[in-house]
């Protein structure tokens, strides 16, 4: 009963944020400088053929009746028309989501092995010079932004080494080596700063483990340090980094977006490597002003987060009852 | 399992060694070129960008094309011919074209692929371009009519531009998606953001032409990758090589650097409408502040040269005789006080951010500029909102235009009065300009022409409309294997004849 409630609660929650957000996306898009019918027409556009291309695209309408359109439409499962590319959006978003959350997928496995043994390593060589070179290390992925590492990689693989491509994308058909080869830069780019960030923190839990009273005492009773390690001290200290990577989890059911770094890292990784992925689209339909793109692929990302955030709640629930409980009588 | 230090570095080791096996490149004889954006569109009549461009001359055809060395010959037209008065033009068709889905070009096509252009409830960008034809009618399968309502000399010139291209009657409602036409390559797929795939047109209608298998459009936003993909052998060209790159990529010795001259031009617009700049002697200081040969050295890096008005320097019609007055500082100052600002005159200066080489120049002009009494304020504002907050209404900002196929139609839209770009960027009106520009038009013969443009430049340099600062150069960089690729002025590529060694 009590879950049942919380359940529906959590449900028109997500109606309430996806409507709200349809609003807010939709009025901020409005106010962008700039216009559809300038970006269509080029050097070309005089004011006249501005008019009427701007009749023709229905953007005279009032915002009220331009909104209430969309959304109908929306509901209806028609997802409009890139008006720059003159396609429907559905599909172009469709084959662009599907190539982004190949890319974040392999990133987020690379984050969770990564992070974690680069973690466990620093903490059980804590104080020594190889963790230190670590925590330098981290730092200095944290601290600088995918764009240079981008163009660094680029110049030492593609450049200098000529190991592998310089862009990150081939089609499939063209051929599976051709293929992983493209996907190789985007995704250790797209994973650096991550890794650096679970790897932190599995280094700071496994050290908070280690010093407490049971690894003491595990440590009093003789036991091989191998054996005090794997057996005692790592499934304790992995939970806070478990329960991170579940949330990445969860929000990997949509697009692997790990409060947001992933997909920043996404935009600027998928714009550098020349990924046709969701980020450039987004980036695209911005340039350009294509709004009916513009405002689907925001009200897609919006929908991943809310219901990535809506499973991962889930998941604490059905964990944690006292969570289902403060919920319910919240 | 465990993990220890040894596991680490063995998978470490083995994923390195996975990476390292650089596929071979794919199908050997398509010749890959690296753009810079998504195309918006595939329907040629609608394209307004450089990368658009290209795509559109290789698929399609027009009556008439141009060569690298800016000549016009005939391409669907076999010959054409003018009445007197030069309001009624007859072109004669090549016979035996095939679309790339087989059906045979006629005269049909070409009438419809105009009425589509000149409807005036559909989009097209350049129909005012083509005001001047009443009407297109076709008397038999080869043989195709305009009927124009002022005499104009220049009918086949601009029937080489980009958006006129024919494409068949029967098939435009899906040019968006599937587009079909007559050109030496056929469409085959594209992905936005990644890349346009096409494929020699085995029926083309100049035999064993094209010589390569395909092509394809690579779209790599950012430069330094596709400069590394260039070297890599990722793709085999690069399209429009940003300036600064073209001494450093000449050195490479797999790779060949062409830079070419253009009519596209930047420069600083003045407006005319309102102060300062609608007292001609500000304008004329304006000029005598600035060096425009040091412009180019520091805006361009040498690669352009200094222009009086959109007719560059390479063309046979630039005024080379008409003396420009000399960088004098002084005399600018000068001609300010007797105009009314004896201390120099203080106001903003807009630059297109996202423009790099135009954002350079205004930066430029703002520090030669000092010394001639302008004190200038650089503000930035994002390009795109140029044509809708700047263009028109602010005293002094930084644009440029794309070379247009005819000296026509880079200058009379612009200086003519009440012309419609003149009208959208500085109101200026000279009637010695008037008289030689509407001279130019009326006649077909390039003497009478060239008499008529070189007065309006002298003209011009009298009373000048607005800062033209240079005719740019445009660079691409080939890899040595490719051949059979001349640097098109126009920036678009003619690759009929290319080869990959």
């Amino acid at each position: 009963m009590r879950l049942a409630a919380f359940l529906l609660r959590r449900l028109l929650g997500l109606i309430g944020v996806l409507l709200g957000m349809s609003v807010l996306i939709f009025g901020i898009i409005h106010i962008l400088p700039g216009n559809v019918a300038y970006s269509i027409l080029g050097e070309f556009a005089t004011p006249a053929a501005v008019a009427q291309l701007e009749a023709k695209l229905g953007l005279n309408d009032p915002l009220p009746v331009q909104y209430w359109c969309w959304l109908s439409a929306m509901l209806h499962g028609d997802f409009g028309t890139s008006i720059v590319m003159n396609r429907p959006a559905a599909s172009l978003i469709g084959e662009a989501l599907g190539r982004s959350a190949l890319l974040a997928g392999l990133a987020f496995g690379l984050i969770a092995a990564g992070g974690i043994s680069l973690g466990l390593y620093a903490a059980t060589h804590r104080g020594r010079a190889s963790d230190k070179v670590l925590t330098l290390a981290q730092f200095v992925l944290i601290a600088v932004p995918e764009f240079f590492w981008a163009i660094l990689a680029v110049l030492v693989f593609a450049s200098w080494l000529n190991l592998l491509p310089a862009t990150g994308y081939a089609p499939f058909d063209a051929g599976v080596a051709d293929w992983a080869a493209h996907l190789v830069l985007p995704v250790l780019v797209l994973s650096f700063g991550l890794v650096a960030h679970v790897s932190r923190l599995t280094r700071s839990s496994m050290l908070e483990v280690l010093d407490s009273r049971f690894v003491l005492a595990a440590r009093a009773r003789g036991l091989p340090e191998r054996r005090v390690l794997w057996r005692h001290a790592l499934p304790n200290a992995l939970l806070p980094a478990i329960t991170v990577l579940a949330i990445d989890a969860g929000l990997l059911i949509g697009l692997a977006i790990d409060a947001g770094l992933l997909i920043g890292g996404i935009v600027v990784v998928e714009t550098v490597f020349a990924y046709p992925g969701l980020g450039r689209l987004l980036v695209y339909a911005i340039e350009r002003h294509d709004l009916p793109l513009l405002q689907v692929g925001m009200m897609v990302v919006t929908a991943i987060y809310a219901l990535a955030n809506f499973v991962a709640e889930l998941l604490y629930a059905a964990l944690n009852p006292r969570i289902r409980v403060a919920g319910a009588a919240a | 399992m465990p993990l220890s230090r040894r596991t680490l570095i063995g998978s470490s080791l083995a994923a390195a060694t996975a990476v390292a096996i650089r596929p071979a490149h794919a199908a050997a004889n398509v010749l890959r070129i690296g753009i810079s954006t998504s195309l918006n569109t595939l329907d040629p009549m609608m394209v307004t960008t450089g990368d658009e461009y290209i795509y559109a001359n290789l698929v399609f055809n027009g009556l008439a094309r141009m060569r690298e060395d800016l000549v016009v010959e005939p391409d669907l037209a076999e010959s054409w011919s003018y009445s007197d008065d030069l309001k009624r033009w007859t072109f004669r068709l090549r016979r035996g074209v095939k679309f790339h889905d087989g059906q045979e070009m006629v005269a049909d096509d070409v009438v419809a692929s105009f009425r589509r252009l000149l409807d005036p409830a559909g989009t097209s960008p350049v129909r005012s371009q083509y005001d001047m034809v009443e009407s297109v009618s076709a008397p038999d399968a080869a043989t195709v009519v305009f009927q124009l309502t002022i005499p104009y000399g220049g009918l086949a010139d601009i029937l080489t531009d980009r958006q006129v291209k024919i494409v068949p009657r029967s098939a435009t409602a899906q040019l968006a998606t599937q587009p079909i036409g007559t050109g030496p390559f056929k469409f085959v797929s594209y992905t936005a953001g990644d890349r346009l795939v096409l494929a020699r047109h085995p029926g083309y209608f100049e035999s064993g032409l094209p010589k390569v298998d395909g092509v394809e459009l690579r779209i790599i936003p950012e430069m330094s990758v596709k400069i590394s993909a260039l070297q890599a052998g990722d793709i085999e060209v690069l399209w429009d090589l940003p300036l600064e790159q073209v001494k450093t990529l000449s050195a490479r010795p797999e790779l060949r650097v062409d830079s070419v001259p253009t009519a596209s031009w930047d420069g600083a617009i003045l407006n005319n409408d309102i102060p300062p700049f609608n007292d001609k002697r500000v304008r004329q200081a304006f000029h005598l502040a600035v060096d425009k040969k040091e412009i180019v050295e520091l805006t361009l890096f040498g690669q352009g040269v200094e222009t009086i008005s959109p007719i560059p320097p390479s063309h046979p019609f630039y005024a080379k005789d008409v003396v420009v007055p000399k960088a004098d500082p002084a005399a600018a100052r000068k001609l300010l006080a007797e105009a009314g600002h004896p201390n120099g005159i203080k106001l903003p200066i807009i630059l297109p951010v996202g423009r790099p080489v135009r954002e350079r120049l205004g930066v430029t002009l703002q520090q030669l500029a000092k010394a001639g009494g302008f004190d200038l304020q650089v503000q930035r504002l994002p390009y795109s909102s140029f044509n809708a907050e700047v263009s028109g209404k602010a005293p002094l900002y930084i644009d440029g235009f794309f070379a247009r196929p005819t000296v026509d139609t880079s200058l009379f839209p612009f200086l003519r009065s009440k012309g419609s770009w003149n009208e959208r960027l500085w109101h200026y009106s000279d009637e010695a300009v008037d008289r030689a520009l509407d001279a130019a038009r009326s006649s077909a013969d390039p003497a009478v022409q060239k008499k008529n443009y070189i007065d309006m430049q002298a003209a011009l340099v009298a009373n000048p409309a607005s800062f033209f600062a240079y005719s740019v150069n445009y660079a691409c960089a080939y890899r040595k294997s490719v051949a059979g690729v001349k640097t098109h002025p126009m920036k678009w590529f003619d690759l009929r004849n290319a080869t990959l060694g």
